[in-house]
């Protein structure tokens, strides 16, 4: 027997009122859980298909600019000493870093120039599946290359050379077949040619070899300079970029859906803690008699503070676990309602479940510092007369 | 022991003040059994308050040990209403959620450290003493209101309290429970508790060694 037995035994003197309370504020925190765990799921969910529209990290080679001007004419900045990157090692390279599980897409590209009936092209090298889980926007007349003599063209290339789906290349002294021809994106596609990696690393001699690797990087959770920073360190001597744009832009869908999960939670919040802080004070209103015996006995201010703080907290821990446990079962229907599970799942977590008690137990007990306060002034003659 | 100098108590109701104590002075001395008589508004119950310091005094004096309990801090009050003093009232005494045994270790309850094993025997004991050892484990819902004073009597000696404040003590029990419990505080005065009480009944007040009598706020022999 101590102080807590106190708001311990005064639960159960109107079971039905707590049980009452503990349900709105139960129902309050399922909802907040729900929605956390649903626009966790939602917002990663999210960012795995945007990785679909576009890289957001690209890996060059170091080059060193030279500024050439002769005679009074300045020729512009020259790259030199370029290196290639080889293909295994870079992609192994940017696959083994702390944050690898961040890492989606890795699609290594070797660029170079060469004529299609003596008219000079762009050409692509690419690994068609890495380049599909990144070029998703990509409509084609026809469809994606499938074996390693098939190639696609941009819609620039396509009118320029007068190539279409079904059409006839040779391309670098190899017979090449168009299997489709990209809608026009508006961009750098237009106007190349795209074909299987290996097959222009074995035509041009250089196996192995890459231009540069796009990377597609999941950024919720963590800056995306972390990434590159872990890249650069695997591979210095490598230019590791990220495309600002891309991740602002990626990032700002994602975290859209959790702000407005946020800002729905704080108003179900403000809500379920005002709840209880009127509780609470109709308790304090109904319970001065109580007061006036224990101040009769001796109990400071701080005691009468406290017994009333430690019955909130208790109403705010058992809700808390009750709604986290409540929330998490919502969630896996709400991701059902929305077609957004696709696999993924909340994982229910008992460092998350006491986190919960805690953190709704301060709440709550934030919510009865006023009635508490009040309750504690309360004089002990007046309570005993106010009968 | 405890002494009243020249107390005086005012209260606003209704936009208008009400003098209840004009002047009052009492001595109390260790181990007296005190009644304090008066008709219902005369005052008797005020004093009591603030002789137990459950009301704080306008103006005089109050000394409990030679201490000015005016100028004592609070939780020098608290100390002496938890160790020395007691206060039983004619209707609202123990909190209805406790048990009997729990409504007699309350002031032991006020902290997270358990009360002892030690003290819970003495609270066991004090229970036996009035009579109420077998129901220690009841609700005061289920217990008569003779027998809830004696539990509120029993928290006193618990305490091993000094002094023992009554409010009209048999004031809603019938005349042989009322004998009951005035017969304990007899014996608990004999056995050396100072006891105050207030009291309009002329049989029970007739039971103390002096009768300080209130009328209109002063005290008239």
């Amino acid at each position: 027997m101590n102080i807590v037995t106190i708001p311990l035994r005064n639960i159960r003197r109107k079971p039905s009122k707590v049980i009452l309370l503990l349900l709105v504020f139960s129902l309050g925190i399922m909802s907040i859980v729900s929605l956390y765990l649903v626009s966790q799921v939602v917002g990663h969910n999210l960012e795995k298909k945007l990785i679909s529209f576009g890289a957001n990290i690209v890996v060059a080679p170091a080059a060193e600019t030279l500024s050439v001007s002769y005679g009074g004419f300045h020729m512009g900045d020259m790259l030199y000493n370029i290196q290639e990157l080889p293909e295994e090692q870079t992609t192994g390279a940017i696959r083994s870093i702390a944050l690898q599980d961040r890492i989606s897409v890795v699609a290594p590209k070797l660029v170079t120039m060469t004529t299609i009936d003596g008219k000079a092209i762009a050409l692509v090298g690419v690994r068609w599946e890495q380049e599909r889980g990144i070029k998703s926007y990509w409509a084609t007349e026809g469809r994606f290359p499938v074996g390693v003599d098939e190639i696609l063209i941009g819609r620039q290339v396509a009118e320029h050379l007068a190539l279409a789906t079904g059409s006839q290349a040779q391309i670098l002294g190899h017979n090449f077949t168009v299997s489709g021809t990209l809608h026009e994106t508006g961009g750098d596609d237009d106007s190349v040619v795209f074909m299987d990696i290996g097959l222009l690393q074995e035509l041009l001699g250089r196996p192995g070899a890459t231009s540069f690797i796009e990377v597609s990087a999941l950024c919720a959770g963590c800056p995306i300079e972390d990434i590159v920073a872990q890249i650069s360190t695997n591979l210095p001597n490598t230019s590791v970029k990220a495309l600002q744009h891309v991740v602002n832009q990626r990032m700002a869908s994602v975290h859209y859906v959790q702000k407005l999960a946020f800002l729905i939670s704080m108003v179900i919040l403000v809500t379920a803690a005002a709840m209880v802080g009127l509780s609470m004070l109709s308790a304090v209103n109904e319970r001065k008699k109580d007061i006036g015996i224990l101040r009769s006995l001796g109990y400071a201010k701080s005691r009468v503070f406290l017994i009333f703080c430690l019955e909130a907290a208790m109403i705010g821990a058992l809700a808390g676990a009750i709604g986290y446990l409540g929330g998490f079962g919502l969630s896996f229907k709400a991701l059902e309602l929305l077609s957004m599970a696709e696999g993924a799942r909340p994982i229910f977590s008992i460092g998350q479940l006491a986190l919960t008690s805690l953190v709704f137990a301060a709440i709550a007990v934030g919510a009865a510092l006023y009635p508490s306060w009040k309750g504690a002034t309360v004089e002990p003659s007046s309570a005993l007369v106010s009968l | 022991m405890l002494s009243a100098e020249n107390i005086s108590k005012k209260y606003h109701l209704d936009g208008r003040e009400i003098s209840v104590l004009k002047g009052v002075s009492v001595d109390i001395a260790e181990g007296e059994f005190l009644s304090i008589m008066g008709k219902s508004g005369s005052g008797k119950t005020t004093l009591l308050n603030i002789l137990s310091t459950l009301v704080r005094a306008d103006g005089g004096e109050l000394r409990y040990l030679q201490n000015d309990l005016r100028q004592i801090s609070e939780k020098q009050l608290n100390h002496i209403r938890r160790a020395d003093f007691s206060v039983i009232f004619q209707f609202h005494y123990l909190l209805p959620y406790l048990t009997v045994m729990e409504n007699t270790l309350l002031p032991f309850m006020s902290s997270l450290r358990p009360v002892s094993r030690e003290i819970e025997q003495r609270a066991l004991h004090c229970l036996d003493r009035v009579g109420l050892a077998d129901k220690h484990d009841r609700l005061p819902g289920n217990l008569s209101g003779g027998e809830q004073q004696r539990v509120a009597i029993a928290r006193a000696l618990v305490k091993s309290s000094r002094v023992l404040f009554a409010d009209e003590p048999t004031g809603s029990l019938d005349k042989a429970t009322g004998e009951q419990i005035m017969e304990l505080l007899g014996e608990l005065n004999g056995e050396g508790l100072t006891v105050v009480m207030v009291t309009h009944e002329p049989v029970y007040a007739a039971l103390a060694e002096r009768i300080v009598h209130i009328e209109d706020g002063k005290v008239v022999h």
